[in-house]
């Protein structure tokens, strides 16, 4: 933590600037339904959630797999707080317009999100935690499970509009600055997602490099030795869960206002398996690393591959094998050499500014 | 000088049907090293881990400065004075020298997660930092500071884990076999290093061990254990000489 900022920390700040740059102008300049930006979107979203599920699994060594279930609670705060009150009749209409009769500011409503899923995280976490390795993957997913049907219960009706659809709340496009007329002045439905998820990702990052950052590192090292060291294992466990499920219940808020529709049903285990997968291919330990692989991973699902699934010609000739649903079959096989060939993932333990030191000749990176 | 600092009183540590330690009791006192001997299977690391509370002791009593800690987690009884090493290295792999000191001043930390994550804590952090480098230099280790912990020569990350230890700032040091594997050689310059850091740190210190000319030669007082049992007590000269103890390390005295 010098004042002085080193030459690799100093050109990772200014790649970060020139993305957020680069982004907003060619917001800008690009038709606003290019592809482009879907992934950048949802690929935020993605890495907020992948680096809060990386701070649980690749740096505290607590394998849960409870992310969609956090995730939802926190699209379903959010949605449920700032649909307009005039429009409540017509999203709630098996339920006489909801009980809820008030909105809350976006922001707030996303903060209230995430501290929901905190709460979530903590109760839960008090006899979960006590779990190791596969049985709490279980015990985390059991738990995302029983969320989902939780929540399209009907008896919740009147808050959780049961198994139908919330829609009508603020979306991205509502970040576009627009003039009297409804016209767009200045388009920032890409750069505030971003820039949200940013932030949020920044503060995961000053968290790992704390004090208490390091307790967590210590806990997946070696949880005896982490105890030996005066480490209450308990509380920092406790910790790590609430902040990951925090930005996990961010993150889908965000992914609410992404997808512009919320219902129960979507959130999941593939969802989490999504996420756990850009976690293992960016690299369990890297933070860099999970943003890269979000924004690789979306583009490859929803752009890159979806040629795939349309039936291509060669000169008259119909292509065997392309029809709808190829594409998640060579995506398949992509994630399996992946896995098997690059086990560190992208990254490995590094993060952006180690990729602009000298090479140390004594390091030795270990085989875990 | 005869303040007792660690003392233990009856403790008997039981598995099922095994009892590994049986109504053992010995005490140390401040500035002493003590050392606890005895054939493999002994039950040293057994009375290692239920006084630093890894194992709750199925009966019996432990005392730090006169305070109870018999029970207690291991974070708790580390917080208290107790600091320890493993007989199998356990440093934290992903580290490097610097951080894997600098983590075991965690313990004291007054910041909340809050004020850590938003950087509240500045002077804790740089005091936390300038502790680690100024144990570092103490030691000799300043110049591996940004080495990974894991990739040092053994004797060297023997040496780490007992500085790690140091930094949690104990009255009382726990050594499980910290000459294990190490060439005589080593072994001496480390018989030196534990008197050197029990005069600078002010420490009591307690040892399990193998070497027997480590022990004979930097040990204060000896207790032997057999079958969980203490079977002699004593300075490395009466520990010698004693018939009870030539007999548990050269095989059962019924023969002979």
């Amino acid at each position: 933590m010098k004042k002085k900022l080193d030459l690799p920390h100093l050109i990772t700040v200014l790649i970060i600037i020139a993305v957020y740059a680069g982004v907003f102008v060619m917001e800008q300049t690009m038709a606003p339904t290019s592809m482009i930006f879907t992934v950048l979107k949802k690929g935020a979203t993605y890495a907020l959630v992948a680096v809060s599920m990386n701070l649980l699994n690749g740096f505290t060594g607590i394998f849960s797999l409870g992310q969609a279930g956090f995730m939802l609670i926190g699209a379903y705060v959010f949605s449920i707080f700032t649909i307009p009150v005039d429009q409540r009749p017509i999203v709630y209409q098996y339920y006489n317009g909801g009980l809820i009769q008030f909105t809350m500011p976006f922001f707030l409503a996303m903060i209230l999100g995430g501290l929901v899923a905190a709460l979530f995280a903590f109760l839960i976490g008090l006899p979960v935690l006590r779990l190791k390795s596969d049985y709490l993957a279980i015990a985390t997913l059991g738990f995302a499970e029983i969320i989902r049907t939780f929540f399209q219960w009907d008896k919740l009706g009147p808050i959780t509009n049961g198994s139908n659809m919330l829609r009508l709340f603020p979306t991205f496009n509502d970040f576009n600055i627009r003039n009297a007329n409804g016209e767009v002045v200045v388009y920032l439905s890409t750069l505030v997602p971003m820039i949200i998820s940013g932030i949020c990702i920044a503060i995961i990052l000053l968290l790992i490099n704390s004090t208490y950052g390091r307790a967590m590192r210590a806990i997946k090292d070696d949880e005896i030795a982490a105890e030996a060291m005066g480490i209450h294992l308990a509380s920092h466990k406790q910790m790590a869960f609430c902040v990951s499920s925090f930005f996990a219940g961010v993150g889908g808020a965000m992914l609410a206002m992404y997808q512009t529709t919320v219902q129960a049903k979507s959130f999941t285990t593939a969802m989490t398996y999504e996420i756990l997968l850009i976690v293992v291919i960016g690299g369990l330990g890297s933070v860099t690393g999970s943003v890269l692989a979000s924004f690789l991973f979306v583009a490859a699902s929803e752009w890159w591959l979806r040629f795939l699934d349309q039936k291509q010609y060669i000169g008259g000739h119909e292509l065997p094998l392309m029809r709808n649903g190829f594409r998640l079959v060579v995506f398949s096989f992509i994630i399996m050499i992946v896995v098997l060939f690059f086990r560190q993932g992208i990254m490995g333990t590094k993060e952006l500014p180690d990729l602009f030191r000298r090479k140390k000749t004594t390091e030795g990176g270990s085989a875990k | 000088m005869k303040d007792t600092v660690l003392q233990i009183e009856n403790l008997t540590m039981q598995f099922g049907g095994v009892v590994a330690v049986d109504n053992f009791s010995m005490e140390i006192n401040k500035g002493e090293i003590v050392a606890l001997i005895g054939p493999n299977g002994a039950g040293k690391t057994t009375a290692f881990n239920a006084v630093t509370g890894v194992y709750q002791p199925t009966a019996g009593r432990i005392t730090l400065l006169d305070e109870n800690i018999t029970g207690l987690r291991p974070d708790e009884v580390t917080l208290r004075g107790i600091a320890r090493t493993f007989q199998n290295i356990r440093l934290f792999s992903s580290m490097t020298v610097f951080e894997n000191v600098l983590t075991a001043h965690h313990l004291r930390r007054t910041a909340g997660l809050f004020s850590a994550t938003f950087r509240l804590n500045k002077a804790e952090e740089k005091r936390m930092r300038e502790d680690t480098d100024a144990l570092l230099k103490k030691v000799d280790l300043y110049d591996l500071r940004d080495e990974m912990a894991v990739s040092l020569p053994y004797g060297k990350q023997r040496l780490l884990e007992i500085v790690r230890a140091l930094a949690t700032r104990p009255k009382l040091l726990l050594l499980d076999e910290p000459a294990a594997g190490m060439n005589p050689q080593e072994t001496d310059e480390l018989g030196e290093f534990i008197r050197r850091i029990r005069s600078e740190f002010d420490l009591t210190v307690f040892i399990i061990e193998h070497h027997m000319n480590l022990v004979m030669k930097i040990s204060d007082r000896i207790y032997v254990i057999e079958f969980g049992k203490q079977i002699a007590e004593g300075t490395p000269e009466e520990i010698q000489n004693n018939q009870a103890v030539i007999d548990a390390y050269l095989g059962g005295g019924d023969e002979l």
